[in-house]
């Protein structure tokens, strides 16, 4: 299956988003298609081999929408100097095309610059450069531009243009509306040219009214040809409303226009020219605040994306030389400065620095690296001067990749997005039979054409369903930046609805309640042997363990200077403990049930009395007799407590789970406040105790930081990964936690909380407007005495709904992480 | 600059010319005029032309040439007797009202001379108050007439279509002059007191009293 994401123009409502994935989902091949309106993306996973990208892209052309294409690969403008003629300009395009792996090149001579579309893995700038130069023009350097940066711009452009047309609009609509009006407001007497009197000079009037109204028509042109396009395709969305509505007006004008030339005069009462033309101008209004609004949404992204260095700099045939980011490859020998950005992920290769990783972890304090440390583009080297081996390049960096899983979050949808999805689909349809019938039946009742022009208006206007297809997305794409911006990235709106309902977290023990850095505390030998003795048969049994207990026994035996004995066999005895042979002699190393399992008899006074304390005693056997117990203990984080505490105040249970005993859990969980303990639990088991607890009707979330984690994560209704994790954890997750902070938890379960619950208020405000608005456009208030609404007060009302929720989502943007709150406090 | 000021006075003469032709008022008060002069020919009376009433009673009167004419451009002739029956007292009217056995209402037009052949129509003399005075005319949507404002509530009226109304001329009188000068208005012979729905000065719907004399003469 391969996955798309395609931009997507022209979309005004849910039913637009809705029309979009209904069409490539019924494409063959297609598995999924979801369209995030304030986004304007198309996210699909298709089965490239069954339906091509380009039949996707032209089925959403073929329903009257734009599908935004990006420059197939790189774009450069390469400054030249030294053209003369027009000759010259196509003698360097004819040169750069015929380069491998150039997809278009022009050279406007006016701008002396050389535009070129490349394929950044086959050709690099340089060679580009080297190519003029190879001509006899100098080649200058390039002004790059990223995807990014162009989809920033290209969004920018499509404000200022809604802006525009907004203010054209407003230039024509706003005499249109006073002379509409002046004449009807008796109890002040507004200045008013008498050539425009209605009742001296009506065609006049009519006419000029015409006259303001068209420029008007023709900048919202948009309404009309994907309005009535759809609503040929029997697919109406809200800009079909809009033509509806608004065509309604004006052609009724039209003809009584016609009516005026006919001799009745008193037709210039039944005009609605201004109703046309402020509706439009209305609606451009609120599109206009709705574009910024939603640029506003994506600004996490945007932060993220511009956390990226553009270039750097690289030892290349024993010089300094500075490329595009683009151009650095594996293996790749960089040079980072202090005050610089690691360009790309790497290891360090020589030298030593403190690396602030706050942008990708949120982690405050910079971190050693000296030779060997991974590094990861986009955090600051702050003191030192290191050289980095390039590890992983463009899409494959950790940023990158961050990127790519908020830019996927942000693009799926809550399973509460369904509803508004659902009813978004019938929404038009119904609206338009609404608006019909009520019109209809005031026609019935009144006999007067205008009023029942007036009210099919109000409805069709009042009911546009704009709102309801932001009110989901819109706090999606706010909540999932925000987590984003605190190092907690949340996988898609899926887990972000789950993460609100749970109330049992689960953590693992080791790494994720504790530091995950044990040492050993105790050494209780047996008989002669004395303490030195027992660690240094410990610690060489425990030198192939990769388990972080025995490393701790094996690093603090070889602190303390002692000599390890190789061990032979060595086996790992999964979640029970290792034997080998040191020596020549048996060694068993390893928790209580596996001495019992052996027959090793556990006689030793005191190792009750550490398990009490949270340690973590290992009993050490040789030839199958006791020699003794070496305990170790790992040191609880210092934000666990205040996390659990966060979890109780918000209700939720705090569950720990973890292979050690139940006492050494026990006493772990006192320290920390957890609730219930899940001791002596095998790695493998840990999925099913998760399942036990589900049965008992929680929803439950896991924390888990490892390899051994993941079966568990994917058991849990939300498998959250801590402190990046590996990769198969972060794989499994549904939220992953960049800090290895615990007050992390709380806060994505308070950030998925507030999500929610705005999503909530959106959609609330949503359906509000139209259920509130329909009757009252319908003239139900003026049956019973009220007043009736203007279609221009429809529209202005419409215009609202959209912006309320929008600036709703963007309430979002005050979130604060507990910690920040924990620090203030 | 000399371009600029004569494409800004093209573009007034045109929008003057747009207005003009749009002017549907006012060029169908004209034609519909023109068929009441088709149906009851105007007679000349010097350098006005008189619309007299099938009874008699009253006359819609215009002048020709407004730099000759007096006191009024157009006004209306009514014969006195009928209002002197019912009380009124020719000497407590509006100075120059009582003219002998006939009263006069009218509106003074200005002074401006027409072109030659103007004068010599009724019909075009009538265009000249339209097109110098085109404030007083209106239209009537309630009966489908169209009128010329003779000031002081005084009007006369005609159908715009005399086919379709069976009112196809109207003398309307404002009753408040004759009312002060002790007539009793609701009693004048060949005159109908009536509420007539017009609009004030600020655009707001009133009803007022009007003395009214319709004849059907198409």
């Amino acid at each position: 299956m391969d996955n798309q994401i395609l931009s997507i123009g022209g979309m005004t409502c849910a039913a637009c988003a809705g029309r979009i994935e209904r069409v490539v989902g019924k494409l063959p091949g297609v598995r999924r298609a979801a369209v995030n309106l304030a986004s304007e993306k198309l996210f699909v996973e298709y089965d490239g081999a069954s339906v091509p990208l380009s039949a996707i892209k032209e089925a959403v052309v073929k329903i009257g929408y734009e599908v935004l294409e990006k420059p197939p690969g790189g774009a450069v403008a390469i400054p030249v100097g030294g053209m003369t003629c027009a000759a010259c300009a196509g003698r360097i395009e004819k040169t750069l095309r015929r380069l491998d792996g150039v997809i278009e090149a022009s050279v406007n001579l006016a701008a002396e610059k050389a535009f070129v579309t490349y394929d950044p893995k086959r050709i690099r700038v340089s060679a580009l450069r080297a190519a003029i130069e190879k001509l006899g023009y100098q080649a200058l350097e390039a002004d790059r531009t990223d995807a990014a940066e162009e989809d920033r711009r290209r969004k920018q452009r499509e404000i200022r243009a809604l802006w525009i047309r907004f203010a054209v609009a407003a230039v024509f609509s706003l005499p249109l509306l006073y002379i509409a009006m002046a004449p009807m407001i008796t109890w002040v007497r507004l200045p008013f040219p008498a050539s425009l009197a209605p009742m001296q000079f009506p065609l006049v009037y009519a006419v000029a009214e015409l006259i303001l109204v068209v420029p008007v028509i023709v900048v919202g042109y948009r309404f009309y040809t994907v309005g009535f396009k759809a609503l040929w395709q029997r697919s109406p969305n809200m800009d079909s409303l809009i033509a509806v509505g608004t065509s309604a007006a004006f052609l009724y004008s039209v003809y009584n226009m016609w009516r005026i030339t006919q001799g009745d005069f008193h037709a210039v009462d039944a005009l609605y020219f201004e109703t046309a033309g402020v509706i439009i101008t209305l609606i451009l209004l609120g599109k206009s605040l709705e574009a910024v609004s939603k640029g506003r949404t994506s600004e996490a992204i945007k932060k993220l994306m511009g956390l990226a260095p553009k270039t750097a700099v690289v030892f290349r045939d024993g010089a300094e030389t500075e490329i595009p980011i683009d151009e650095v490859e594996i293996g790749d020998v960089l040079l980072v400065r202090p005050g610089a950005k690691i360009p790309v992920d790497g290891t360090v290769r020589e030298g030593h620095t403190a690396v602030d990783e706050s942008m990708l972890t949120g982690e405050s304090m910079p971190v050693d690296k000296q030779a060997g440390d991974e590094v990861y583009a986009a955090t600051l080297n702050t003191n030192g001067v290191v050289q980095v081996t390039a590890t992983r390049v463009g899409g494959d960096t950790a940023l990158a990749r961050i990127i790519k899983l908020v830019e996927d979050a942000q693009g799926s949808k809550a399973p509460i997005a369904q509803l508004a999805d659902i009813v978004s689909g019938y929404f038009v349809p119904i609206v338009c039979a609404i608006a019909l019938l009520s019109g209809v039946a005031w026609y019935i009742g009144r006999g007067d054409v205008s009023f029942a022009l007036t009210i099919f208006i109000s409805v069709l206007v009042i009911a546009c369903p704009c709102a309801l297809g932001l009110a989901t997305p819109t706090a999606i794409m706010v909540g999932t930046g925000k987590g984003a911006e605190n190092g907690i990235l949340i996988k898609g709106g899926e887990a972000l609805e789950t993460a609100h309902k749970v109330n049992t977290i689960v953590f693992d023990k080791t790494g994720t309640v504790t530091e995950g850095k044990p040492t050993v505390t105790d050494i209780l030998p047996v008989g002669a042997l004395s303490k030195e003795e027992l660690w240094r048969l410990t610690a060489s049994a425990e030198q192939g363990s990769e388990h972080p207990l025995g490393q701790a026994i094996v690093h603090g035996a070889r602190a303390e200077g002692l000599a390890l004995s190789l061990a032979e066999r060595f086996t790992a005895l999964t979640g029970r403990g290792v034997e080998a042979v040191v020596d020549g002699a048996a060694v068993l190393v390893g928790n209580a049930a596996l001495m019992e399992e052996r027959g090793v008899a556990l006689t030793l006074a005191g190792s009750d009395r550490l398990a009490e304390e949270g340690k973590t005693p290992m009993y050490v056997a040789r030839d199958g007799q006791l020699a003794g117990v070496v305990a170790v203990a790992d040191v609880v984080k210092p934000s666990s407590r205040a996390a659990i505490e966060s979890l109780h105040r918000m209700g939720i249970e705090g569950a720990m789970i973890t292979g050690d005993n139940r006492r050494t859990a026990a006493a772990i969980a006192r320290q920390v406040g957890i609730d219930r303990v899940l001791s002596e639990v095998l790695p493998q088991d840990k999925s099913s105790e998760i399942q036990k607890l589900q049965r008992e009707g929680k929803r439950v979330a896991m924390v888990g930081d490892g390899i051994n984690d993941a079966p568990a994560l994917v058991q849990a209704d939300i498998g959250i990964a801590i402190g990046s994790g590996t990769d198969v954890a972060m794989e499994s997750a549904d939220i992953v936690l960049m800090r290895s902070d615990l007050m992390d938890v709380p806060t994505a379960i308070r950030l998925s909380r507030r999500t929610i619950r705005n999503i909530k208020q959106n959609l609330f405000w949503a359906f509000g407007y139209n259920t509130i608005g329909i009757p009252v456009a319908a003239g139900v208030l003026y049956l019973l005495g009220g007043p009736l609404l203007s279609p221009i007060f429809a529209a202005a009302a419409m215009s609202l709904s959209s912006v309320s929720v929008l600036t709703n989502a963007l309430r979002l943007k005050r979130f604060r992480a507990d910690r920040e709150e924990v620090s203030a406090a | 600059m000399k371009r600029l000021l004569l494409c800004a006075l093209c573009a007034a003469l045109l929008l003057l010319t747009a207005c003009r032709a749009l002017d549907v008022i006012g060029n169908g008060s004209v034609t519909s005029f023109a068929g009441v002069l088709d149906a009851l020919p105007a007679a000349a009376a010097g350098d006005t032309w008189m619309l007299t009433a099938p009874d008699g009673a009253a006359a819609f009167v215009w002048s020709g040439d407004f730099s000759r004419t007096g006191v009024y451009d157009a006004w209306l002739e009514l014969d006195a007797a009928p209002f002197v029956a019912a009380g009124l007292d020719p000497g407590r009217l509006p100075d120059g009202m009582a003219q002998g056995e006939r009263l006069v209402a009218g509106a003074s037009l200005g002074a401006q001379a027409p072109a030659p052949e103007v004068s010599e129509s009724p019909v075009l003399s009538y265009g000249q108050i339209v097109a110098q005075q085109r404030a007083r005319i209106g239209h009537h949507a309630a009966m489908d007439h169209f009128g010329v404002d003779l000031d002081g509530g005084f009007m006369f009226e005609w159908a715009r279509d005399m086919a379709a109304n069976d009112k196809d001329i109207v003398f309307v009188l404002n009753p408040e002059p004759f009312r002060q000068a002790g007539a009793d208005v609701g009693a004048i012979e060949g005159w109908a007191l009536a509420m007539v729905e017009t609009m004030d000065e600020a655009g707001r719907p009133i009803e007022v009293e009007k003395l009214l004399k319709p004849f059907d003469i198409g």
